[in-house]
């Protein structure tokens, strides 16, 4: 369903991603871990393209982007089809629960205003928010906030979900109810690429998980690889830190 | 002081009220679609624009609007005949207008820039993840969260125009002070402090419909920013 070869991200004359190959199955839930500043979200957003890569090849939906020719068009074709919850929800400020779940289903799917009522109603009430409807962003919770923004990517139906940290930014009583979201909709069948720190979390769910340090994919396997059997130098000290795994030495 | 005089004098301005009232509407409608361009250029850093720009408003921050003025008035006709357009004089109103739009597209450029510059990025790269084209970006999400942000601004640039517009007279413009001049001189300058007295009155009131109306905006203003969770919710206004 998605496949990237050879992805090269460059800011500012420094290479953030290089080498960078990547697929992902229709219904596959996929984690990115790694240390901070390694490229885990600049490589979720090379995807639906909020950044530039400066060479590579993509494939998506049967649809092929060169990376170094990328028109507008393919931007909005390519972003059309993906959807992102981003660590800092950033659902729209000057609109409610409801137009922030309804808007782009009317404004870039040009759905009927009836049938985008309804279609956020219901993803509203998977994430238990559907009493907030008229409620602005500012007046709920981080996790409440970041639980309509994940109604928001669902009401769009994309092929891929694009998870940028997005309980990172949340005070660790609110973290489990996101999770929980996250989790249901990965049970539902959606293809997910998840950035995370919560690897216990990230264990938990993936079908496969994917650590990257300096920019590159240093690794990647069944959680149960990476977590319990990797041989990796780079990968067991870095999850040494946060996690005891039972490594057989 | 004669008050009979002033009230005498009085309804002479109201037929060149509408005269100044049209030149600061004009001036503020396209000084702000002249500053719009300019804030994008400079937002988006257009090059070699973005350069000029700043020549741009260097320039009209720091020349005195009266001598901008009279560059317009006597500028415009060399300007013109550089082009192979010979005219020998321009329409002191015409003039006074381009000057005022100039003057604004920069000015009010300076509010909206640190207005757009306020709006959380994240707000954008949401309208982008979801396939809003710029245009829908800009007039879902850009507008209604800058507007709030910059009113106060502009409703100060609305009060510097209205001042700016008293000095149109030195291009030889019949508006209010222009008129004021006027019969000044019929009275052989014996009733001046009347007249100017006259005419302060009469920008007091426009000035103070003016903040009437600001008024009415403002407190939409301040609960638009509350609920969208825009802290700061003062400046002038």
């Amino acid at each position: 369903m998605l496949n990237i070869e050879n992805l090269l991200l460059r800011l500012g004359g420094n290479d953030i991603l290089k080498n960078i190959d990547l697929s992902v199955e229709s219904g596959e839930v996929v984690s990115l871990i790694g240390p901070s500043g390694t490229g885990k979200t600049s490589l979720l957003r090379c995807i639906n393209l909020l950044e530039a890569p400066y060479a590579g090849r993509m494939t998506f939906e049967n649809d092929t982007y060169d990376f170094s020719k990328i028109s507008q068009r393919d931007k909005l074709r390519l972003r059309r089809q993906t959807a992102m919850v981003f660590q800092q929800y950033n659902l729209f400020k000057n609109k409610t629960v409801l137009e922030n779940v309804m808007e782009a289903q009317v404004l870039v799917q040009k759905k009927s205003k009836q049938a985008a009522y309804d279609e956020s109603l219901d993803q509203l009430e998977k994430v238990g928010l559907r009493n907030k409807l008229d409620s602005y962003p500012a007046r709920l919770s981080g996790g409440q906030q970041q639980r309509v923004s994940i109604a928001r990517a669902l009401a769009v139906h994309p092929s891929v979900i694009l998870f940028d940290e997005p309980t990172s930014a949340l005070d660790p009583e609110l973290v489990g109810e996101v999770l929980h979201t996250i989790r249901d909709v990965a049970k539902s069948g959606m293809t997910i690429l998840l950035v995370t720190h919560e690897m216990r979390f990230a264990k938990d769910i993936s079908d496969r998980v994917i650590f990257m340090d300096n920019g590159q994919v240093e690794e990647q396997g069944t959680p149960e690889d990476i977590f319990n059997r990797s041989q990796n130098p780079r990968t067991r000290q870095f999850l040494s830190q946060f996690y005891t795994p039972n490594f057989e030495i | 002081m004669n008050f009979e005089y002033m009230l005498e004098i009085l309804p002479r301005f109201f037929s060149v009220i509408p005269v100044t009232a049209l030149i600061i509407a004009v001036s503020f409608i396209a000084g702000l679609l002249l500053s719009v361009g300019v804030t994008i250029i400079r937002v988006k850093k257009i090059p070699v624009f973005n350069r000029l720009m700043d020549i741009y408003l260097s320039f009209t921050r720091s020349a005195p609007i009266l001598l901008q003025l009279f560059i317009f008035y006597f500028g415009i006709p060399v300007l013109l005949q550089a082009f192979g357009i010979a005219v020998t004089n321009v329409e002191p109103i015409v003039a006074a207008i381009a000057c005022l739009v100039f003057y604004n597209g920069a000015f009010m450029s300076e509010i909206l820039r640190p207005a757009y510059l306020a709006i959380d990025k994240g707000q954008f790269e949401a309208a982008d993840s979801l396939g809003y084209t710029g245009w829908q970006k800009f007039s879902r999400i850009t507008m209604p969260q800058l507007i709030p942000i910059a009113l106060p601004g502009m409703t100060n640039a609305m009060i510097h125009l209205i001042h700016d517009s008293s000095l149109i007279f030195a291009i030889g413009v019949v508006d209010i002070m222009g008129l004021a001049n006027i019969i000044g001189s019929e009275t052989y300058g014996l009733y001046q402090v009347e007249v100017f007295l006259t005419v302060a009155v009469i920008y007091w009131v426009i000035s103070l419909i003016f903040e009437q109306l600001v008024k009415l905006f403002d407190k939409r203003r301040r609960k638009v920013l509350k609920f969208e969770g825009y802290t700061s919710s003062e400046g002038a206004g």
